[in-house]
């Protein structure tokens, strides 16, 4: 573990940026909203924004890529089709640990056993992540129920602590460690150690004061989801207040679902384009003979919370669909972002 | 950053959004929490607006037609053939079909462009009256001709009503406003002809028969009188014209109601008298294509009137648009006989403004809307449509000359001339006026592709040739001008636009306190005649807007994700559908998406019947959205249509 004095902790994201595309938070100024994007200027990059209203995850999986081009040779007969990767190095820096799960669930996804995709694997491959712990949670966040928070455990290279006026840094790679022995970054000890676990333990504490009813009970609705014992009523009462605008999926840094368009571009060009998916679509789950096995929206919607929080989907992710960022709460217009689903479910029980 | 701020360019809501630009390309979309209106949410269609901006099916260059075919040209040429074409005929045989899509200044421009230089008032929205019986009826109740609420206020609203609009579908992001005050204690009542999502997430619901809507309105106002429900010191102080009104309302017998509304008239009481005594109410209706007739609008606005709902915080009556810039036009004089502000072109003063300004003596005879013209439109100019279906289609072929203007491929094209292409809303400036009068400004984000000129630029281009004289170097100067002509835009300037924008009039919502003259009720009839079945024609056939198909939208269709929505309809009623009560589908003995034939005294259409229990028996409902359907057999009900889409046809539905 190392030290790395607050006004130097930028020069890891400046040295990143000789190898990587770096990506971090940065606030928006006109608007005020912080966004996770690519930084031309390392300056730009803000640790103490709030988490971020986009998610990482655009970086590994944008909201809309073409992923392969066809070009047709009239004259010879000819079909080229391209894949058409961005294959540059990415870093992200100041990731929040929620973003950071959310990543492992579409590495889980994307990478799995079975199956390996190779736009993402682009995306991913030689990627580099710095994460930042998050000292006070921001006010619709519960990653402490959903095991994801609030410092990262795994899957970091670097991981940054803020300890007053200085960041501790862990390593959890060789590629980590190399850069802070690079960066000539000088030893912690087994104080500062016990100084970030003083951190921790703050943070969660405080999670009372905001965690309100409803976020404690998230692996009770777990084990309700899995058995199918909540009543139909609830997800009607759920299904009602769906206005289906996908919001829920494109904000969250585990959904993963994407739909394949080929747009012609040309008498003889055509694109295939990746565009984000929704779950609350009706045509997202229309089968090609016209079938729809989840046809009403309140079986769209029933659909999202079991791939949110159900044992079977944590078999696929070795841990909960949700990483218990919230943001789905932020941008629902109907009032059925994940923790309020828990707290109807939760009345229900009680009932 | 890579995040540029704008406005959604599709609904009348305007809400703020982030585009995702990157190498002056729109590469997504992200939601802008900071946004007074939509406060971080987007709806289905405001999230794939990217796929819209970068859709192969723009307009590339400017083209002429020559034996038949469209060739590229440059705008030089495009422009004078244009502008030789208009100068042959006589002024009154030209019209200009404007959009409610452009923004203010061009909308501004292409009404300069058509008095002042090629000195025609024919010129409108497709969607004329529509919003315009809105703005009528409040301009001259209140002086402000827009909608007098707030959304910024709908938290701060007691009560709610939601009359015959599906909000939740055509302005999603004022639905959730509804709905998440309704969660914190607001009490929303809807009332419809149809089950609608609204209507499921309100504190109580009222299913009316078609076409009853006034009469509902006109018994609340009576329950109130009767009740001595009135606000009446409000009404002495702020209000005029009142006893004119309760005259009108004598005449109502409650038997009357409850035969035509078909609700339960205890109901109707309830929610009168929770209107009279709430602390503060607010009403929502649609405004454009499917709003309400003028009476209707009347009662409304009465009623809310007399309950003392009118000027105060938490309090207004709601025209809600449908497209983003619908108010803008009617604010930018798209209209036969309207200048900028809703000045008349009856008013000398006004004139005497515009001419002095623009060196021209106007023709202050008002035009007509070229829908209207028949066979006197010879040459035809229509700019930046979205919709699929042409209503005056056959007026169009006859004519001489045809022009279209726009940045997207339309069905326009089939029958233009001559084409200019312009430069989408992502690529110049331009402000927009929303539902509520909020006038926000969409900056430039993207360099417009090579050789197109922005839609200002091309309409200066064709006063130039035409032998005009304008010195516009950009839409803020545009606007400049426009603040110094128009009373309600006086405070606009482009450079005092930021996040959230201004409200026209400087109001962020209609003040009694403040009102330099009182409020007038507005002048109603007692004609509450409902249309009716006959034993010929038994059911009531309701038109209106499905799921993800809007406004014919063609913008809809050059997207992916929204098009596979709109096509899951389509793949399960390839040729549309009539929606039916399982009762009535019992009665013809048919199931979903069985074929059905629909007869009315004036046509027939084979379709699909979709069983549903959101209509009542005696009612059926058509999507407004199949080519075939509406061009084969809407558009022979062209006096039915006039009135707007909330009209019904008695029709007769058999089995095939």
């Amino acid at each position: 573990m190392y030290l790395i004095n607050k006004s130097q902790v930028l020069d890891i994201a400046k040295e990143l940026q000789k190898e990587y595309q770096v990506y971090g938070p940065v606030m928006e100024k006109e608007a005020k909203q912080c966004m996770f994007v690519k930084v031309d200027d390392i300056a730009e990059l803000d640790l103490n924004a709030p988490i971020p209203a986009k998610p990482p995850k655009h970086a590994l999986f944008p909201q809309f890529e073409r992923i392969m081009s066809y070009q047709y040779d009239k004259k010879n007969q000819k079909v080229e089709i391209k894949p058409d990767f961005d294959s540059s190095k990415k870093a992200l820096f100041g990731l929040r640990s929620c973003d950071l799960t959310g990543v492992l669930c579409m590495d889980r996804f994307f990478l799995g056993q079975e199956f390996v995709d190779d736009v993402y694997k682009n995306h991913r491959k030689n990627m580099f992540i710095v994460t930042n712990t998050c000292n006070v949670p921001f006010k619709q966040c519960f990653c402490v129920c959903t095991d994801s928070g609030p410092s990262a455990q795994e899957g970091y290279d670097l991981n940054l602590t803020d300890l007053g006026d200085q960041y501790l840094v862990e390593a959890g790679s060789d590629k980590g460690k190399a850069l802070a022995e690079k960066l000539g970054l000088k030893n912690s000890d087994d104080s500062h150690k016990k100084a970030k676990s003083e951190v921790i333990d703050k943070s969660i504490n405080a999670f009372d004061a905001i965690a309100k009813d409803n976020k404690a009970w998230i692996s009770r609705v777990v084990n309700r989801v899995t058995t199918g014992l909540i009543d139909e009523k609830v997800w009607e009462y759920i299904g009602n207040q769906c206005i289906e605008c996908g919001a829920c999926s494109f904000v969250c840094p585990s959904c993963t679902c994407f739909n394949i368009v080929d747009p012609v571009t040309g008498p003889e060009t055509a694109d295939r384009m990746r565009t984000w998916d929704s779950c609350s679509y009706e045509g997202y789950s229309r089968m090609a003979g016209g079938h729809n096995p989840r046809k009403p929206v309140e079986d769209r919607r029933s659909k999202r919370f079991f791939c949110k929080l159900s044992y079977s989907q944590s078999k696929k992710y070795l841990r909960p669909g949700c990483v218990g960022c919230g943001r789905c709460q932020w941008v629902c217009p109907g009032d059925i972002g994940l923790p309020n689903v828990v707290t109807y479910i939760r009345r229900d029980i009680q009932k | 950053m890579n995040y540029k701020s704008g406005i959604c360019t599709f609904c009348g809501t305007g809400c703020g959004h982030l585009l995702d630009v990157r190498d002056d390309k729109v590469c997504g979309v992200f939601p802008m929490q900071n946004h007074p209106v939509s406060k971080g949410r987007l709806c289905v269609r405001g999230w794939n607006v990217h796929e819209l901006l970068n859709t192969p099916e723009k307009i590339t260059t400017p083209l002429i037609r020559k034996d038949g075919k469209l060739v590229e040209a440059s705008y030089d040429e495009a422009v004078s053939y244009l502008v030789e074409k208009l100068k042959k005929v006589s002024p009154d045989e030209i019209g200009f079909l404007a959009s409610p899509r452009s923004s203010n200044e061009d909308n501004y421009l292409l009404m300069r462009l058509a008095r002042s230089v090629f000195n025609t008032n024919n010129i409108s929205l497709d969607c004329d009256p529509g919003h315009r019986i809105s703005l009528d009826v409040l301009h001259k109740g209140t002086g402000m001709a827009g909608m007098l609420g707030s959304l910024e206020e709908i938290s701060r609203a007691d009560f709610m009503l939601v009359v015959g609009i599906d909000i939740t579908k055509q302005n999603p992001i004022i639905g959730s406003e509804i709905h998440m005050a309704a969660r914190k204690g607001s009490r929303v009542f809807t009332i419809d002809t149809r089950v609608t999502q609204i209507a499921r997430l309100s504190n109580g619901f009222l299913q009316i028969q078609p076409g009853a809507y006034k009469i509902a309105i006109a018994y609340m106002a009576k329950v109130l009188l009767d009740e001595n429900l009135a606000d009446v010191d409000f009404i002495k102080k702020h209000t005029e014209g009142y006893d004119s009104f309760t005259k009108v309302l004598s005449s109502l017998k409650e038997s009357e109601v409850v035969e035509k509304t078909g609700v339960d008239i205890e109901v109707l009481k309830t929610l009168a008298r929770d209107l009279a005594l709430s602390r503060s109410a607010m009403v929502f209706y649609s405004s454009g294509i499917s709003g309400f007739d003028r009476e209707t609008v009347s009662y409304i606005y009465n009623l809310y009137l007399m309950a003392g709902k009118i000027g105060k915080e938490g309090c207004g009556v709601n025209p809600i648009t449908g497209i983003n810039n619908l108010q803008g036009s009617k604010d930018m004089g798209i209209a036969p006989d309207l200048l900028t502000g809703f000045q008349k072109l009856s008013d000398s003063a006004a004139v005497d403004k515009f001419n002095k300004e623009w060196g021209v003596k106007l023709n202050t005879q008002a035009g007509k809307s070229p829908n209207e013209m028949g066979s006197k439109l010879r040459a035809f100019v229509a700019v930046d449509h979205d919709e699929t279906i042409i209503r005056n289609v056959d007026d169009i072929k006859k004519t001489d000359f045809v022009a279209y203007i726009g940045s997207y491929q339309n069905g326009f094209m089939d029958y233009a001339h001559v084409v200019l292409p312009v430069a989408t809303y992502a690529e110049t400036d331009g402000t927009f006026t929303n539902t509520e009068r909020r006038v926000q400004l969409a900056k430039k984000k993207v360099e417009p592709p090579k050789n197109i000129l922005a839609c200002w630029q091309v309409f200066s281009k064709i006063a130039e040739k035409a032998g005009a004289t304008w010195s516009y170097g950009s839409p803020a100067d545009v606007m400049k001008e426009i603040a110094k002509l128009t009373p309600s835009y006086s405070a606009v300037s482009h450079d005092k636009l930021g996040i959230g924008g201004v409200k026209t009039y400087g109001l962020d919502r209609y003040d009694a306190e403040k009102a330099a003259n009182k409020a007038a009720f507005a002048p109603v009839d007692a004609n509450f005649a409902v249309p009716l079945a006959s034993e010929e024609y038994p059911v009531l056939l309701l038109i209106g807007e499905s799921q993800h198909y809007w406004h014919q939208n063609n913008l809809m269709k050059k997207t992916h994700i929204p098009l596979r929505e709109y096509n899951a309809t389509l793949l399960l009623y390839p040729q549309g559908y009539v929606a039916i009560s399982p009762q009535k589908a019992k009665e013809l003995n048919v199931r979903d998406r069985f074929p059905v034939k629909i007869v009315s005294p004036y046509g027939s259409m084979e379709t699909l019947a979709q069983v549903t229990d959101k209509v009542k028996p005696n009612t059926a409902y058509v999507a407004y959205f199949v080519d075939e359907m509406v061009t084969k057999f809407f558009m022979e009900h062209k006096d039915v249509l006039k009135r707007g889409e909330d009209t019904t046809i008695p029709v007769r539905i058999v089995k095939v």
